[in-house]
């Protein structure tokens, strides 16, 4: 009898759980942002951090797009979603990116660590731990003078790697395609295995070089397993 | 009878240890835990609110650090606080069991005769009052 009782409220307790995460109970598809129409933007929540950068979805018949436009401002778009990154740990979009923040050579003037801290076109993934101070990220940048590869720290915080992945103007103003493997990426950049994902973010900010960037995105598709593999 | 207050808080009986450590514990769990509750959920929800990792980094992460330094210095502060309390509370009550146990012993052996007496603030005057009653019969 009492442990029918126990039994019964731990399905009680499981079932208040689902039922607050519909994640446990949906299946894992791929979800895909594909910045068709112009509310496509409800579904995230916006993040400032310092001024608003203008986000807004550019629906034509032809294409749609997110624009992303930033004068020395610093805000992103952010969209939580849980998966585990070792099951499925595909992430793709493509970028393009119209205009590069104005940064300083560094270690010249305005060429210190936070002060080089600008990207035109940046993609987070966040790992979150039970505590805030532990939650990691993967910020993918592409960066006009970094090397593709690079992976290095942020300079706000060691829990945040930076990870180049386009780099130059030789691609400005065209569509580049990207596809990343986040659990790989997370290995290289933290040297250990990653936790569930719990959100993703875009952003990009001229906060620090008290600059102007533009980049659009476009085809985000995240939670999913490669098939080439 | 010298009724003046007594020097040792802790007279060391087994009662008064028992009611030391519960009257500590009692005190001390629950606020650890609902402390450890508003401090994971204010900052945990805080940090969901401003979401991104330079965000939380550059406004979250200092104030942490700051309210981490003041709990570290207010932490001994505050159990030596409660645990003076609870030193207090206990020998208000096991210091009257211990002083009517030991005047009855004293009346029982002959030793000593007449009403018993407790100090101002001591609980327990009620029965004392009544053991004295019981006396005077």
């Amino acid at each position: 009898m009492f442990e029918k009782k126990w039994f019964s409220l731990l399905i009680l307790i499981t079932l208040i759980f689902a039922a607050g995460n519909p994640s446990v109970l949906a299946a894992q598809s791929p979800k895909k942002f594909p910045f068709k129409e112009k509310d496509a933007l409800d579904e995230w929540q916006e993040k400032v951090f310092r001024g608003r950068v203008l986000y807004s979805v550019k629906a034509h018949e032809d294409d749609s797009y997110l624009v992303a436009y930033s004068d020395n401002t610093a805000s992103g778009i952010f969209y939580q979603i849980r998966f585990d990154p070792k099951q499925l740990p595909m992430i793709s979009w493509k970028w393009k990116v119209l205009e590069f923040p104005k940064k300083g050579k560094p270690g010249v003037g305005k060429g210190g660590w936070i002060e080089q801290d600008d990207y035109a076109a940046r993609l987070y993934v966040i790992f979150p731990k039970l505590s805030f101070n532990l939650t990691k990220s993967l910020e993918y940048v592409w960066d006009k003078s970094l090397p593709v590869g690079t992976i290095k720290e942020s300079p706000y915080s060691k829990n945040i790697k930076i990870i180049v992945i386009e780099s130059g103007s030789r691609n400005i103003n065209k569509w580049v395609q990207e596809k990343r493997n986040i659990y790989e990426d997370y290995v290289s950049a933290f040297g250990r295995k990653p936790g569930k994902v719990g959100a993703i973010a875009i952003m990009t900010d001229t906060d620090n070089t008290s600059s102007t960037a533009e980049a659009h995105y476009d085809e985000l598709k995240v939670r999913y397993k490669d098939e080439s593999e | 009878m010298n009724l003046n207050k007594r020097k040792a808080k802790f007279i060391g009986t087994a009662l008064q240890n028992k009611t030391l450590i519960l009257v500590f514990v009692a005190a001390v769990v629950p606020t650890t835990i609902i402390a450890l509750c508003l401090y994971y959920l204010i900052f945990n929800m805080l940090a969901w609110q401003l979401g991104i990792p330079e965000a939380i980094a550059y406004n979250l992460v200092p104030v942490a650090r700051k309210v981490n330094l003041i709990i570290l210095i207010a932490l001994p502060v505050t159990l030596f606080v409660i645990w003076f309390m609870a030193l207090e509370l206990s020998h208000r009550i096991a210091g009257p069991l211990y002083r009517l146990e030991k005047e009855i012993n004293e009346r029982i052996e002959g030793k000593k005769s007449g009403p018993i007496q407790l100090r101002e603030k001591d609980e327990l005057k009620a029965l004392a009052d009544k053991i004295n009653k019981l006396i005077i019969k």
